[in-house]
C-alpha cells in the first residue's frame, strides 16, 4: 500500500518541473478571470440600475414644479402644470395625494391604480429584467406628506442603455487582454529558451561548433534547463567526435604511409630473397595491426548497440590473459599475481573485458623494470567494483594521465619500434566505457596504477 | 586426420577477387582438395545446387548475387557447409553471416594455413556428425579418472563434482575422446560452441580458464587441458612433450 503510494508519488514531476510553474500560472489566471468578470460584471451593473444624476436633478425639479403648482391653485394648478408637462415629457405623469388619488381634478383609471401599488424611489436600482418602463414616485420636496409626483421614466433617463457596451468590455475585451498577456508570458516562459536552441542548432549548420547556450538557459531548474543542459552536452560531443575524428585521420594518414614507405624501401633495396620475404613479414604483420586496431577503435566508437552481456569471474579472466601475456613476454606467472578473490565476478562483455585488460597488462609489462611485478587487485564499492592493475615502471608525467588515453598517443619514454601504435589504452577505454565502465590512470610513486570500474554482477 | 577417406574432399569456391581466386583455388588444389572455382554469385549457388560439394567458400560481395542471399537461397534446400569470407569485419556481419546459416566466417586478409584450419574443422566436424555415436563407457569408468557423467554434464573425480556449466562439459568431452590429440581452436568452435572462430572471441579461452580453475579444486592432476600455441588445446597428462 504504502510502496504503491510511494510509487504513485515518484511518478509525479520533481519540485522544479515546469509542470508547477504551469499548473500555478494557469490555475491563478482562472481564478482571476472567474472573480474579475464576476465582480467587475455585478459592480457595472449595479452601477447602471440606478438613475443618472441628471435624471434625478431633472425629476426632482418635476416634484418642485408639481408642489409649486398644488400649492398656487390646487387641483386647477396641478392641471395646469401636467397639461404642461405633457408636452415636455411623452410618458405618463400624474401627481397624487397620500391617500394614492389623484391631485388633479381627473381621478385614476383602474390600470392607473394598479401601477401606482408599485412605485419606485428615485434613488432605488432599476432592474434590467422590467418590462416596459418603470414608474417613479417622488415626493413633494418642502413638505413630502401632502403629495407626489408619480411618472413613468422617460425612455431617455431609463439606466442601462450602455448596457451591452459594458458587458462586451467586461466579458470580452478585459479577458482578452488578460489572456493576451498569460500568452506573452508564456511564450517568453516556454519558447524563448527553445528559440535559443534553434539559434545554437543553427550555428552549428554553420559549422561553428563551439557555441554554447547561455548561462541562463542551462542553469534553469526545470526540464527546459534540462534540455539546455542535455543540447549543451551533446554539441561537446559532437565537437570532441569532429575534433577526434580529425585528429584520427591525420595521425592515420601518417601511420599508414610510414609502414607503406618502408616496404616501398624495402621492395628497391634488398637484394636477398629471403631477408626481403622476412622484411615482408613483418612489415604485413605490422600493418595488418594498425589496420585492424585503428578499424576497432573506431568501430567501438561509431557503433551504439548495447554489447550483450554476461557474467564474468575476473580470476578466471586474469589465469586466461597470464597464460597469453607470459607466453607473449616470457615473463613466469608468478610476476602476474592477482589478489582477487574468487567471489570478483563483473557484468559484462567478455571480448571487448578481455581485450581491454589484455590491453592494460600489455601496456604494463612493456613499461615494467626487469623483474617487476604486475598485480591485479580490487575492491567492491557498492554495485560496483572497483579494480586496478598496477605496475612497477617509472610512472608517467601527470600532464599526461589523459592523454594516454588518446589514440596515436605515444609518449616520449616509451621505446620506438616495439611494436605499438598508441592504441591499446584508447581501445582499452572504449571498451570499458561500451560497458558501462569508466577507465583512468594514476601516479602512485612505485609505478603508475589503471584503474577500472565495472559493474558487479 | 582427413575425414573423407573415399576420393578428395570437394570445394566450391566463390570469389571474384580473380588475383585471391586463383591463389586459393591453386594452394586448396596442393593441399589435397578437390576445387572448383566460380566467379558469380548466381552461377555459384546453381553450381552448390546442382553438385554435391563438401564445403563451399564463398565471398560476401559478389556481382550478380551477393554471397548472404547465395547463402539465403542455399539453405533453403541444402545443409551444405558453407564458410563465408569478407573483408568486412564488422561484428554486425559476422552475426548477420552466421544467423542465415553460415558455418564460419573467415575475415580478410587471412592466411592459408588458417583458411586449411577452417576447412578441416568443418569436414571433421561433419564426419563426426555423421558418424554413430561411439560407446566410450569403459574408458569413462576408469577408477582413478575423471568419471564424465553425460546425464549431469559434470566430472566426478574422488567423490566430488566439479561443478562444470553445459558448455565447459561439453568442451572437456570434447577433448577426453580425443585425448593426447590436439584439437585446433576452429574444431573446438565448431564443435562445442557451434559457430566459428573469430580472432578477438575469447569464450573458448575462458572456458578452458574455468575448466582447469575446477578441477584444480577437486584436486584432478593426473591431465590437464594445455595451451599448444598457434594450433588449439589439448588434454594432457604429459609434462612435456609438445
Amino acid at each position: 500500500m504504502t510502496t504503491g503510494f510511494k510509487a504513485s508519488l515518484k511518478r509525479l514531476p520533481g519540485k522544479h518541473s515546469l509542470f508547477w510553474k504551469l499548473a500555478c500560472l494557469l490555475i491563478a489566471f482562472c481564478l482571476l478571470m472567474i472573480w474579475l468578470s464576476w465582480s467587475w460584471g455585478r459592480y457595472m451593473e449595479q452601477q447602471n440600475a440606478y438613475l443618472s444624476d441628471e435624471a434625478r436633478v431633472t425629476l426632482s425639479g418635476y416634484a418642485v414644479g408639481a408642489e409649486q403648482a398644488w400649492n398656487r391653485d390646487g387641483n386647477a394648478g396641478v392641471d395646469a402644470w401636467l397639461q404642461t408637462m405633457r408636452q415636455r415629457e411623452s410618458t405618463w405623469v400624474g401627481v397624487i395625494g397620500n391617500d394614492l388619488q389623484s391631485l388633479s381634478s381627473y381621478p385614476l383609471s383602474d390600470t392607473e391604480s394598479q401601477r401606482l401599488t408599485f412605485l419606485r424611489g428615485l434613488d432605488w436600482p432599476v432592474s434590467r429584467h422590467i418590462k416596459g418602463l418603470p414608474w417613479l414616485k417622488i415626493p413633494f420636496a418642502v413638505d413630502p406628506g401632502v403629495g407626489s409626483l408619480v411618472i413613468e421614466l422617460p425612455q431617455r433617463f431609463m439606466p442601462g442603455r450602455y448596457q451591452v457596451f459594458w458587458r462586451v468590455v467586461t466579458n470580452g475585451v478585459i479577458p482578452g487582454l488578460f489572456t493576451l498577456l498569460l500568452c506573452i508570458g508564456l511564450y517568453r516562459l516556454l519558447i524563448m529558451p527553445l528559440n535559443q536552441l534553434r539559434e545554437q542548432a543553427n550555428a552549428w549548420r554553420a559549422d561553428q561548433l563551439n557555441t554554447r547556450l547561455s548561462h541562463d538557459a542551462t542553469s534553469r531548474q526545470d526540464e527546459l534547463g534540462e534540455l539546455g543542459r542535455a543540447f549543451d552536452h551533446m554539441s561537446e560531443r559532437l565537437q570532441g567526435t569532429m575534433v577526434l575524428q580529425q585528429q584520427l585521420l591525420r595521425d592515420m594518414s601518417h601511420e599508414l604511409r610510414t609502414p607503406l614507405s618502408r616496404l616501398r624501401v624495402a621492395c628497391d633495396s634488398e637484394q636477398d630473397l629471403t631477408q626481403l620475404r622476412d622484411r615482408l613479414g613483418r612489415e604485413i604483420d605490422a600493418m595488418q595491426r594498425l589496420v585492424e586496431d585503428s578499424l576497432q577503435l573506431a568501430w567501438l566508437d561509431a557503433e551504439r548497440a548495447p554489447l550483450p552481456k554476461e557474467d564474468i569471474q575476473l580470476q578466471a579472466l586474469w589465469d586466461m590473459l597470464r597464460e597469453n601475456a607470459c607466453y607473449e613476454s616470457d615473463w613466469p606467472a608468478s610476476r602476474l599475481p592477482c589478489l582477487l578473490a574468487t567471489d570478483c565476478w563483473v557484468r559484462g562483455n567478455l571480448n571487448a573485458l578481455a581485450q581491454a585488460l589484455e590491453n592494460i597488462l600489455r601496456n604494463a609489462i612493456r613499461h615494467s623494470p626487469d623483474g617487476g611485478v604486475v598485480c591485479l587487485d580490487g575492491r567492491r564499492d557498492g554495485a560496483y567494483w572497483h579494480l586496478w592493475l598496477e605496475d612497477q615502471g617509472a610512472g608517467i608525467d601527470e600532464r599526461d594521465l589523459e592523454r594516454i588515453f588518446a589514440p596515436f598517443t605515444r609518449l616520449d619514454g616509451s621505446r620506438p619500434g616495439d611494436g605499438g601504435f598508441g592504441l591499446g589504452l584508447s581501445i582499452a577505454r572504449n571498451a570499458v566505457q561500451r560497458q558501462d565502465g569508466s577507465l583512468w590512470a594514476e601516479n602512485t610513486g612505485q609505478g603508475l596504477r589503471v584503474h577500472l570500474r565495472l559493474p558487479a554482477r | 586426420m582427413n575425414p573423407a577417406a573415399v576420393g578428395l574432399p570437394s570445394i566450391l569456391t566463390i570469389e571474384d577477387d580473380p588475383v585471391l581466386g586463383a591463389y586459393v583455388h591453386e594452394h586448396l588444389g596442393r593441399c589435397g582438395f578437390q576445387v572448383t572455382w566460380c566467379q558469380n554469385g548466381q552461377q555459384g549457388l546453381e553450381m552448390a545446387r546442382a553438385q554435391a560439394f563438401d564445403v563451399v567458400l564463398m565471398d560476401i560481395l559478389l556481382p550478380g548475387l551477393d554471397g548472404l542471399s547465395v547463402l539465403t537461397h542455399l539453405r533453403r534446400s541444402h545443409s551444405i557447409p558453407v564458410i563465408l569470407m569478407s573483408a568486412l569485419g564488422a561484428e554486425a556481419d559476422r552475426i548477420s553471416g552466421f544467423r542465415l546459416g553460415a558455418d564460419d566466417y573467415l575475415p580478410k586478409p587471412f592466411s592459408m594455413v588458417e583458411l586449411r584450419v577452417r576447412i578441416e574443422a568443418i569436414l571433421r566436424r561433419v564426419a563426426l556428425d555423421r558418424r554413430p555415436a561411439p560407446t566410450l563407457a569403459p574408458l569413462r569408468e576408469d577408477a582413478h579418472s575423471l568419471r564424465l557423467d553425460d546425464e549431469q554434464w559434470d566430472v566426478f573425480y574422488q567423490e566430488r563434482w566439479a561443478g562444470l556449466t553445459r558448455s565447459e562439459y561439453r568442451l572437456l568431452e570434447t577433448l577426453h575422446r580425443n585425448a593426447e590429440e590436439v584439437l585446433s581452436k576452429a574444431f573446438l568452435y565448431q564443435q562445442v560452441l557451434q559457430r566459428g572462430y573469430a580472432p578477438h572471441d575469447r569464450s573458448l579461452d575462458m572456458h578452458v580458464s574455468q575448466i582447469r580453475r575446477k578441477l584444480k579444486a577437486i584436486g584432478y592432476s593426473e591431465r590437464e587441458v594445455r595451451t599448444v600455441w598457434g594450433k588449439g588445446y589439448v588434454l594432457s597428462g604429459h609434462d612435456d612433450g609438445l
